[in-house]
């Protein structure tokens, strides 16, 4: 199992270099220089820009300058805001948070949802519950996140005014940061009331979110769990006369679960891209609705650190998704 | 009173109106102790027959029988939970691809512990000391350490001991054998077949052997029943029958064995295929490809008669020389190549 870690780890390394190449030559792809875009209309003398160039090190040849970046980025300095001035770490750090809240519920939502309609679809095949699910999911899939979100506002918090429309947490309750998850800290306090608030903030974005994912997970497991269940082990589990439950439970879905995994840690990139329009929507502090903001100021410091980050939480989860694959599937733990 | 006691057993699929019948009306049944060989081509329905047995026909398939009765109960008539707890105790059943019998996901351990879970009861040590012993009894070299062992790192032949382990864990009365030997190669066959009967001698088991492997059938079995196309042809002792054949079509099955065929250049081959769901012949299934067929045979449908103490689902069953009696010449008919 160690050495299976360590391969798999292995392999994480080239795309960690493809990934810095990549947002490192965003910088120099920009049409100007980026001390001129920091400059903006009223322009730089020369002498001040000889001078910055130097401060950015943007005179040094640019190979020394990825080296200089990299060994940043190692050391956790992503650079200086252009906007803000502070450190772009700083900030990711402070936001990251409602970001995670916010995508592991959106992921929870769409396993939760997705996988029994999936299990439920298959065993029904042909049926009208078939037919239902998964006409359901792929008009969930079909719909795009804006306008999704949208009608879910105009229903729930316009019209029945069940949940909140936008942000966190309801103005009158202050929590101090101590995790950043806004579950956890208003648990933490003494607030009455605040975590009903948080939870209720967290309802319609956590389902703009995780529809997609959702769907395709429901239709992955469907169509995986069909192809399970037609293999010779499932007649051999039933002939040992266990129950219909049993079989489906833990001999077909444990089998059809090893491409799910797989499709569930391809749709946390997914997550991130639609956590940048349901933050937007929402006005959820997170760091989708950060690199927004960011990208219309061309603050590029901070688009690149955002980018860079997102890329490497996304080769992490699947990392963990791979190292996951390992526990379901005794083959692959065995490959040497 | 018989084991397995199959009265008319028909398996059909597709429409109402015009269905499908994998098995046709068949009847048969297996005492302890017995083998029962079924023999027949791919398509006769041998397969879909046990699984009917075994409960394991899904919709739409449509299994009814006049009576389906193991050990004097209903099979049929049972709630599906008394039916489970019989299937997978009493009757146990082997199939043919052991590589695909086995969940990929669980060691070899937890899937024989499972049946024993389901049946027996009893704590995890004692489950685990009694799939010791079934690795012993199936010939598993170093039982202890194929214990964890995952489906994948086992061979065929070993798989197929495997999964004969679990199928005798609960110690059956009645043991379907599906092609158990198709899948290996022509040295472990024999070793399994050794085992299987071997197994069955031991627990004076009822052994249901479903092949299509003539000469395995003739060594093992003390019964034999010959389907084609979902019904029954011939039943009968294994010796008599292998004497003397009274259907045309194991007659030709015989002569196709090669080591009947010696001093002719070509193996003797039955021209033709099984009929499927849209083929099928008006009257005798076997007509277009029996050597005896006449017009009576094209038009008309054979029931099973007694013929010498011998059910033969034939017009003109044959005699001990081999040739059809009761008709005046061997018309020739449905020859066809």
């Amino acid at each position: 199992m160690l050495g299976f870690l360590l391969r798999r780890l292995g392999d994480v390394i080239p795309t960690f270099f493809g990934v810095t190449i990549l947002v490192f030559l965003m910088i120099h792809l920009i049409p100007s220089d980026p001390i001129q875009m920091m400059a903006g209309e009223r322009g730089v003398d020369p002498a001040r820009y000889a001078e910055l160039q130097k401060e950015f090190g943007f005179d040094k040849p640019l190979v020394v300058q990825y080296f200089n970046y990299l060994g940043g980025v190692l050391q956790g300095d992503l650079g200086k805001s252009f906007v803000t001035k502070r450190p772009v770490i700083e900030e990711f750090a402070t936001l990251f948070p409602a970001t995670i809240e916010l995508s592991v519920m959106g992921i929870l939502f769409a396993v939760i949802i997705g996988l029994p309609l999936g299990v439920i679809a298959a065993i029904n095949r042909g049926k009208w519950l078939d037919h239902l699910t998964m006409s359901l999911s792929l008009t969930g899939y079909s719909m795009p996140i804006f306008w999704w979100a949208l009608l879910l506002i105009m229903f729930f918090s316009t019209t029945l005014g069940w949940t909140p429309v936008s942000g966190r947490l309801s103005v009158f309750y202050y929590i101090e940061p101590t995790t950043g998850f806004m579950l956890i800290d208003t648990l933490l306090s003494d607030e009455k009331g605040a975590f009903t608030s948080a939870l209720s903030h967290l309802i319609l974005p956590t389902i703009a979110l995780g529809t997609i994912p959702m769907a395709v997970i429901a239709r992955m497991t469907r169509s995986s769990m069909l192809e399970v269940l037609g293999e010779e082990y499932i007649r051999v589990a039933r002939a040992k006369g266990l129950t219909p439950m049993r079989v489906i439970m833990v001999h077909a879905l444990r089998n059809a679960l090893i491409p799910v995994i797989t499709v569930i840690g391809l749709q946390v990139g997914v997550l991130f891209a639609g956590a940048i329009l349901t933050e937007t929507i929402f006005s959820w502090p997170g760091i989708g609705k950060w690199i927004v903001e960011a990208l219309n100021r061309r603050d590029y410091p901070t688009i690149q650190g955002g980018i860079l980050m997102i890329a490497f939480v996304v080769m992490g989860v699947n990392l963990f998704v791979d190292l996951m694959y390992g526990v379901i599937n005794p083959r692959i733990r065995h490959k040497r | 009173m018989a084991l397995l006691e199959v009265k008319n057993l028909t398996v059909e699929f597709g429409s109402e109106d015009k269905p499908f019948r994998a098995v046709d009306s068949v009847s048969y049944s297996v005492d302890r102790g017995e083998v029962l060989g079924i023999v027949g081509e791919s398509g006769s329905g041998k397969s879909v027959s046990s699984l009917a047995i075994m409960g394991l026909i899904d919709f739409p398939g449509r299994v009814t029988a006049d009576s389906l009765t193991f050990d004097g109960q209903d099979l049929l008539k049972m709630p599906a939970k008394k039916r489970r707890a019989i299937t997978g105790k009493d009757i146990a059943m082997i199939f043919q691809d052991p590589m695909s019998a086995l969940n990929p996901c669980f060691t070899v351990e937890a899937q024989i512990m499972e049946a024993l879970k389901v049946h027996e009861g009893g704590n995890k040590k004692q489950r685990r000391e009694r799939t010791l012993d079934l690795l012993n009894q199936v010939g598993i070299p170093d039982p202890k350490s194929r214990m964890t062992a995952y489906p994948h790192q086992l061979s065929g032949g070993m798989s197929q001991r495997i999964v004969i382990a679990m199928a005798i864990a609960c110690q059956p009365r009645l043991l379907i054998a599906d092609e158990p030997t198709t899948a290996l190669d022509v040295t472990i066959q024999a070793q399994i077949i050794d085992l299987l009967l071997k197994l069955q001698d031991d627990s004076d088991m009822g052994l249901l052997l479903i092949t299509h492997d003539l000469a395995l059938v003739s060594e093992a079995a003390n019964r034999i029943q010959v389907m084609y196309a979902g019904q029954l042809f011939e039943s009968g002792p294994a010796d008599s029958i292998f004497a003397a054949p009274r259907h045309p079509y194991t007659q030709a099955l015989l002569e196709a064995l090669p080591e009947r065929s010696t001093g002719n250049d070509r193996l003797s081959t039955i021209p033709g295929v099984v009929p499927g769901q849209y083929d099928r012949p008006k009257g005798c299934l076997l007509a277009p490809r029996c050597r005896y067929a006449n017009d009576h045979c094209i038009q008309d449908r054979p029931e099973v008669t007694d013929f010498n103490g011998r059910d033969v689902r034939c017009f003109y069953p044959l005699n001990d020389q081999g040739q059809p009696t009761g008709q005046a010449t061997g018309q020739t008919a449905g020859e066809t190549v």
